[in-house]
């Protein structure tokens, strides 16, 4: 018997980099687009996307990118950086193909400014827990997450699931469950220069300039992207349609189903609701 | 209206509905609230409530929390536990006809034995146990779990003792003292195990295959709860959600991803771990066949039950019986008292399609000789103006069947209303509509545990290998696809 949609992770270099990318494969009964992921500050495919792409895998080509701390001199990271390793694997995989691509909390800034960039490549976005410009409720949070990485403190993990997950999620979870889940976090470099490219984006003129069918995602809960944010970048891109979540922002853990379905109908048919609209949660 | 045909009364309206339970309910709810008073609810028994007006085993319960496993149109603040007793849930529908205006609507004692489709008059014509009706609609609610299944053992119409199905419980066959053997080891044997064992009396479970079994994450609601559910609805919505959404992420399991396998795998033998320390019998308590193939059982009581001195674990199927004698498949004899048959349903070939005939005269049951289909698992080619609520492929292993009854009559006021604005008299699915359906289905259904997860399951039909009763996907899936009604696919004749 063999039962199996997991995939192994492939190899690609990127400015002297080694970059780990998943690809799902070709798929001869679908019609809809490649669906490239991009996860969020500290994540991997796997952490992230461990539900998304198995199961989006069932309805397209999935590609998800791991991102990797760039050899850096004197400059600070970038999204250009982070930018630059997200194409190096789309044109290596599947060159001059249009793609739906999907990101997720910083992965969706990255996204966005990649659909800005690229026109021509990326005809469908999907942004989840995204956001345009550092808010100061933003910039509170991540030095109270400096200082305590400053400090070396024992409470980052447990402040970061705090954070992280929705207060309804983690009132029916027993607190073991929690601390466990915040035990599983691993910071390192890398996310310490995530931490400080999160502190100062800003970019309002390219999703101005986005072309891409877009879905934005907020979620109810969110407190580290607070859901405002995902209501100002579909206000702002041209052709994007609304839907949330009741979910806090690790909606990747809280509520996966939930962004499968709306993933699923979206890339089906980008269309199927127009621009401007607010898709209906599904009161089952 | 009632009119003269052939000496018979027949008794017409636009719509009938067999059967009342969670679908003819539901079916009739929606369509009084529409406004929509023109038909008729066939049932056979006496009570509303379908499987749980029948099945009524020592500890039953639902395996769906009951915020979900209701009506999201008729939600219910009173629910006494995250599982309520089936006792509960009938008395849920009953209210629900009740408060609904539906009892009017229902004709008790009325068996449907043969619905006709007469294509000249564009109506059926249906006999039941008492009495003629006719209607231009004819919708089925009959579900996949009415009419219990007997197994085909030797001997067993002369089994000396007390012998009956658990969807049949003879209450009047008291246990004490006697020798018990519990036939199956599915959700009702689950069930019924622990509370038989707590009785007096010697208990021989005969266990075909073993079923993965998880924690049950049951207690009861308290007062200040069921007060929050009573002031502010909006938190069984919120529930509903949750739990809705909790049950979509288990489809990833059935999907067949192994990360996902291997986390129920890990939980279900996990908990026989830590509730059976026997190294023998917890290997024959292991199922050998992947995890969700099989319904994914859920208890707390189940195993503790085999650690019990009047609990015996025969782990092979019943082959035989002789007088009083039970013969397993692994050749070992049990006398016994009394024999529950836990055994499951009819429910890959539902015994309402023996009575359905369609244009050509031809029974559903022989039109489905390769096993049963519809197209968007509702309506059939050849069968005009019919409408299967709960037929093939809506069942589910990981989620609310409510859900799929809900999305289903959601799509029949969809057609109805279609057929009302359009002046259409008979409306019928088109043969390649429904071949094209039934093929992408079988595509989907490839690579699920269903099909590759190695076990014998009622969710397959021996006769084609195919999954004929699950819907090989996300509950959400069947309604986004299935839930709204188009006209795309069918042949109309207008009036």
């Amino acid at each position: 018997m063999q039962i199996s949609t997991e995939n192994e992770p492939k190899k690609l270099t990127v400015n002297d980099v080694e970059i780990t990318y998943f690809d799902s494969g070709k798929q001869d009964i679908s019609d809809r687009l490649p669906l490239v992921m991009i996860h969020g500050t500290g994540g991997r495919t796997d952490s992230h996307f461990g539900y998304l792409f198995p199961l989006a895998a069932q309805r397209q080509r999935v590609i998800s990118i791991d991102l990797a701390q760039p050899k850096l001199k004197s400059e600070s990271l970038s999204l250009e950086h982070l930018s630059a390793q997200v194409m190096a694997v789309v044109n290596h995989v599947i060159p001059d193909e249009k793609i739906t691509l999907l990101g997720y909390s910083l992965g969706s800034v990255i996204a966005a400014s990649i659909a800005s960039a690229f026109p021509k490549t990326v005809e469908n976005l999907i942004l989840i827990a995204g956001w345009m410009k550092t808010d100061t409720h933003q910039v509170m949070r991540n030095q109270v997450w400096k200082e305590l990485r400053k400090e070396n403190s024992e409470a980052i993990k447990k402040y970061m699931t705090f954070c992280a997950f929705s207060a309804p999620f983690m009132s029916n979870k027993p607190i073991e469950e929690m601390l466990a889940a915040a035990e599983m976090i691993e910071i390192n470099e890398f996310v310490d220069m995530q931490m400080t490219l999160n502190a100062d984006i800003d970019i309002t003129e390219q999703a101005l300039d986005i072309q891409a069918t877009t879905l934005v995602i907020g979620c109810t809960f969110d407190q580290m992207v607070p859901k405002h944010h995902s209501k100002q970048l579909y206000s702002v891109i041209k052709d994007a349609r609304y839907a949330e979540v009741a979910s806090g922002h690790a909606v990747v853990f809280e509520r996966p189903a939930e962004l499968v379905q709306l993933i699923d109908n979206f890339t089906q048919n980008p269309q199927k609701h127009e621009a401007g609209e607010i898709i209906p949660a599904l009161r089952p | 209206m009632e009119n003269m045909t052939q000496d018979k009364t027949i008794i017409n309206q636009k719509i009938l509905i067999i059967g009342s339970g969670f679908a003819g309910l539901g079916m009739g709810i929606q369509l009084m609230r529409k406004g929509e008073e023109d038909f008729v609810i066939l049932e056979r028994a006496n009570d509303v409530g379908g499987t749980w007006r029948d099945s009524h085993y020592p500890g039953i319960a639902c395996d769906v929390p009951s915020h979900l496993y209701s009506f999201s149109f008729k939600t219910n603040p009173e629910w006494s536990r995250v599982f309520s007793p089936g006792g509960e849930i009938q008395s849920y529908l009953r209210d629900c006809a009740k408060t609904e205006g539906l009892l009017p609507k229902i004709h008790f004692g009325r068996d449907m034995l043969a619905s006709r489709w007469d294509d000249e008059k564009k109506l059926w014509f249906v006999e039941t146990s008492n009495g003629l009706y006719s209607a231009q609609i004819l919708i089925t609610g009959t579900g996949h779990l009415a009419d219990g299944h007997l197994p085909n053992v030797k001997g067993i119409n002369d089994f000396i003792g007390e012998i009956f199905h658990s969807a049949d419980w003879n209450h009047e066959v008291s246990l004490e003292g006697k020798r018990v053997g519990i036939v199956g080891s599915g959700a009702s044997a689950i069930q019924i195990l622990p509370e038989v064992a707590k009785l007096n009396c010697e208990v021989t479970v005969f266990q075909r295959s073993a079923a993965y079994v998880v924690p049950r994450a049951d207690r009861v609601y308290t007062e200040a709860e069921r007060r929050q559910f009573r002031r502010d609805p909006t938190i069984i919505d919120e529930v509903r959600q949750q739990v809705f959404w909790e049950g979509e992420y288990n489809y990833a399991q059935r999907r067949g991803v192994d990360r996902f396998l291997k986390e129920a795998k890990d939980m279900a033998l996990g908990h026989l771990e830590n509730q059976i320390k026997d190294k023998d019998l917890r290997a024959k308590l292991t199922p050998n066949y992947e995890v969700g193939c099989k319904r994914l059982l859920i208890s707390n009581e189940y195993f503790p039950a085999f650690t019990k001195d009047n609990v015996t674990l025969e782990p092979s199927a019943i082959k035989e019986v002789n007088g009083s004698t039970a013969i397993s498949a692994d050749g070992n004899k049990f006398d016994l008292d009394v024999l529950i048959l836990a055994t499951g349903f009819e429910a890959v070939r539902p015994p309402f399609a023996k009575r359905i005939y369609g244009k050509g005269g031809i029974d559903l049951d022989t039109h489905w000789d390769k096993g049963m289909q519809a197209y968007q698992s509702i309506t059939v080619n050849d069968y005009p103006n019919l409408f299967i609520i709960n037929g093939p492929n809506t069942g589910l292993g990981h989620n609310s069947v409510v859900f799929i009854i809900e999305a289903q009559i959601d799509y029949i006021l969809g057609a109805l209303e279609f057929a009302k604005e359009n002046n259409v008299l008979a409306i019928e699915v088109s043969e390649d509509a429904e071949q094209k359906y039934m093929e992408e289905l079988h595509i989907r259904s490839q690579n699920t545990v269903w099909l590759d997860g190695g076990c014998k399951s009622w969710y397959v039909d021996d006769r084609s290998g195919r999954l004929t009763l699950i819907w090989p996907d996300y509950a959400h899936s069947f309604k986004d696809e299935n839930g709204t009604f188009s006209p795309d696919g069918y042949m109309t004749i207008t009036g």
